[in-house]
């Protein structure tokens, strides 16, 4: 049907141009600038090389996606509703307390 | 040449006009208890906040030039009065959260997950776990970096917007902000939480 997009990512034992001790270098590196990925905040160039990154390196890849699933999660967490009975009672406290000084 | 900006509503005195007060309440109030729940965590410390925070403002109105929006400027009262709130009840100084820290050091740390694959957001803050862990990371999370976090991640703010609020430049907000997701996603995973939702089995517990 379609050709192969890429040459990319087949699955051997070492990708090539990475050392994948995740302490140093660009694993390093990519830590450093996943929020700002995240949040599509990088130019074009340095996406592109992190893209790259992420095919070949499995690890990175499930971290960014974890930090990615942590980001949505606080975007989604709904916070409870104040009641009215709660509101009521607050404006009222509030007045009382700027009246009383 | 007096430089009045007639703009904005909340700008003459609030002694002077009660129903400025009422309004600036009405239309804030969800708004600032929201925020403040979510920094306190819990409801009679939210509320604590809400009332110092709009009595704050109550007695700031006048001094309002509508600067910035209405909501920045509540915030701002917010976030000031939430600190000032925390210091007096704990003393315990804010600890600094290093990048180092989060550099995984197994390949057992870098591949830690968050059960939530193939699942909406929603869907997946139906697992009970995961929702206490979430609450519970955040929590957890230093006061500045919390508040970082909170406004930008959860109350939607540009980075910018938080600037003004923490009184940060754009900068020191987005390395707040990253340091705080990472801490937040390593506690979340480190959890371990498994992958079984409330939802679907049969809705025993809420």
């Amino acid at each position: 049907m379609t050709k192969k997009k890429t040459a990319a990512p087949k699955k051997q034992s070492k990708p090539s141009s990475y050392d994948h001790r995740h302490s140093e270098g660009a694993c390093v590196d990519l830590l450093r600038q996943l929020s700002a990925y995240i949040d599509d905040e990088l130019p074009s160039d340095i996406c592109k090389e992190i893209r790259r990154h992420l095919g070949a390196c499995p690890n990175c890849e499930v971290f960014i996606a974890s930090l990615q699933h942590t980001v949505t999660l606080c975007r989604h967490r709904p916070a409870p509703q104040l009641r009215p009975v709660d509101r009521m009672n607050m404006r009222r406290a509030i007045l009382d307390a700027a009246n009383a000084r | 040449m007096r430089d009045i900006a007639p703009k904005t509503p909340p700008q003459r005195p609030a002694m002077q006009e009660p129903d400025g007060f009422d309004r600036l309440y009405r239309d804030h109030v969800d708004l600032i208890y929201r925020y403040a729940y979510r920094l306190c965590g819990e409801a009679e410390s939210a509320k604590d906040l809400v009332q110092e925070t709009f009595l704050n403002a109550y007695q700031g109105l006048k001094d309002f030039r509508g600067e910035s929006r209405v909501s920045t400027w509540l915030y701002t009262i917010a976030s000031r009065a939430c600190i000032r709130m925390r210091r007096k009840r704990k003393g315990q100084p804010e600890h600094e959260l290093s990048m180092e820290e989060f550099v995984p050091t197994s390949e057992g740390e870098f591949r830690l997950q968050i059960p939530m694959d193939g699942l909406s957001p929603e869907e997946a803050l139906q697992n009970k776990e995961l929702r206490k862990a979430l609450d519970h990371a955040i929590e957890k999370l230093p006061q500045k970096y919390r508040m970082a976090l909170v406004l930008h991640d959860m109350e939607g703010l540009r980075a910018k917007e938080v600037g003004t609020i923490m009184g940060l430049n754009e900068r020191a907000v987005k390395s707040r902000l990253h340091r705080a997701r990472l801490f937040v996603r390593r506690e979340l995973s480190a959890r371990g939480i498994t992958h079984h939702d409330d939802h679907t089995s049969g809705g025993s517990h809420s």
